[in-house]
């Protein structure tokens, strides 16, 4: 393991830290709920779901936290603005950490902006993502809004590489006039997250971890990913059920160990593999960097179960 | 032998030879029926069982998603119709996307020209491949049909009228990423005891060692 020469920001979104040198901070673990094809959602477009299962997960989610010292993220994804406001309903009563809001609907995203500003959460929200979808509604929308905290997504599909990622986060490219970084703070974004975007295996999925150590170097801000994608999008796992928890929880732990920040693991359901294998993680990395003068902060899991 | 009987020999040759061994080129998720069938079928977001296409599955993403089904279908000349079926992925767009890029196709980008979809690139496959799939192949825009004997009745009439594309088939080669520039004289991230990373490498070296490697170069 090692120390970067530069300084490592901390932003504190909601009441949780990310960032930080590897080994100072635990790693945070933001689980998806009422994703596309979550069995607990019987209607996507109105967004009806199985309370009572969304809110054992929740829970579920929360209390692993809270046992291993990992601060947990709820991962939102809404495919409509009406289905986001009833998820917003039920948010209200069992979680009050941060959310990141999340659709593959731009109009939704839009409206997830406004939504979350008009009912005073702004400041626990982090919007995903700003990439090179983002479209004229959203630059609006989230200039107009409260939203301060974003994820970067510097997937660049005209230079799939670690290079071409730095070139779209600084300078831009694939249809984008300016960088993501410059674009970001223009719309009023102040915690600002970097997520290299993971392509499926076969498909560069692991140029992401080397994006994440060179990102951090370079720009110092919170990295990390949804490197879940890369086991979840693996052909041959699929019928493996076991075998496919293992890859998704050690997809999360590859992300850590490239010096990641936070980790998008996927289905909130997975929370139950994610958080121990992530806190076991974060204990050797912290024991790793303890003679580069890196000092786990108080809360890290290596002082709740080492 | 008379013309029609000589013209009739070439295009069985042709059939017979209209796709390479291990074809489909690419993995992905689809249902493979017949290689010398005319129709290939993506059923967007939807879990379809087609029968009688040459090979059917969805496809949910308007970048990967989409340049896997061309990269399938012109590596095989029998293939002449993409029918597009099925529901909308939403945000992404891949039908809408494959109807662009037949009619558009990319521009030097690898922007697929007119897609509404988020994230429309060809990434891996190079501008020869799209102009081969534009012109071998007729993308029959269904979008939003789900009914299965309907897009069966389809295939089935697509099929019977069509012949193979009267050339090789396309012989699918990945782009190639941008090497990164090399340098070492920088580490920038420290592992203590003199020893550095080069992050942009991944490279650890030690004090010296890289001078010593860069005075062999010289």
């Amino acid at each position: 393991m090692f120390r970067f020469a530069r300084e490592q920001s901390v932003i504190n979104v909601g009441g949780v830290k990310m960032g930080g040198q590897p080994g100072e901070l635990p790693t945070v673990l933001c689980g998806t709920i009422f994703y596309h094809g979550h069995k607990i959602v019987r209607d996507e477009e109105k967004g009806l779901f199985d309370a009572a299962r969304a809110e054992g997960l929740v829970l579920r989610q929360a209390e692993l936290a809270e046992e291993t010292g990992n601060p947990a993220v709820l991962h939102l994804f809404a495919r409509t603005g009406q289905a986001f406001l009833r998820y917003l309903d039920f948010v209200e009563k069992v979680w009050n950490g941060p959310l990141i809001v999340d659709s593959s609907d731009a109009l939704t995203r839009s409206s997830m902006a406004r939504t979350a500003t008009e009912i005073g959460y702004a400041d626990r929200t982090i919007y995903n993502s700003i990439s090179v979808a983002l479209t004229s509604g959203e630059r609006e929308a989230l200039q107009d809004s409260d939203v301060d905290s974003a994820i970067l997504l510097a997937y660049n599909p005209a230079d799939g590489g670690v290079d071409g990622r730095i070139r779209l986060l600084e300078e831009g490219g694939a249809g984008l006039e300016r960088g993501l970084l410059p674009l970001a703070r223009d719309l009023g974004m102040t915690n600002l997250l970097l997520d290299p975007g993971v392509a499926p295996l076969g498909s560069g999925a692991g140029s992401a971890l080397r994006f994440s150590v060179v990102a951090k170097a370079r720009f110092g801000l919170p990295v990390g990913s949804g490197m879940h994608n890369a086991a979840s999008s693996w052909g041959w796992l699929k019928g493996r059920g076991a075998a496919k928890k293992c890859c998704d929880a050690a997809a999360s732990a590859l992300q850590q160990l490239a010096a990641g920040d936070f980790v998008l693991y996927g289905p909130i359901e997975n929370a139950e593999t994610v958080f121990p294998v992530t806190a076991m993680a974060d204990m050797m990395v912290a024991e790793a960097v303890r003679d580069l003068e890196v000092f786990p902060q108080p809360g890290h899991p290596i002082y709740r179960l080492a | 032998m008379s013309p029609g009987e000589i013209f009739l020999a070439r295009e069985e040759q042709v059939c017979s030879r209209a796709f390479p061994d291990g074809w489909p080129v690419v993995r992905g998720d689809y249902v493979v029926y017949n290689p010398q069938g005319h129709v290939a079928v993506t059923t967007l977001a939807s879990h379809i069982q087609v029968q009688g296409a040459a090979i059917f599955g969805p496809c949910k993403t308007e970048n990967l998603g989409v340049e896997k089904v061309v990269a399938n279908m012109i590596s095989n000349s029998n293939l002449r119709y993409l029918v597009v079926c099925g529901a909308e992925s939403k945000g992404h767009l891949p039908g809408e996307t494959f109807l662009a890029l037949n009619k558009n196709g990319i521009d030097d980008q690898g922007r697929i020209v007119g897609s509404p979809g988020a994230i429309p690139f060809i990434q891996n496959l190079t501008g020869e491949a799209v102009l081969r799939f534009m012109r071998q192949v007729e993308v029959v825009d269904r979008i939003g049909l789900e009914d299965e004997s309907e897009i069966n009745a389809l295939v089935l009439e697509l099929d019977r009228s069509a012949r193979a594309f009267p050339e090789e088939p396309f012989e699918v080669v990945k782009r190639k990423v941008r090497p990164s520039e090399l340098r070492l004289e920088n580490g920038d991230v420290c592992l203590g005891c003199g020893v550095r990373l080069d992050a942009s490498l991944w490279t650890v070296d030690r004090e010296g060692d890289h001078m010593a490697s860069n005075r062999e170069g010289a």
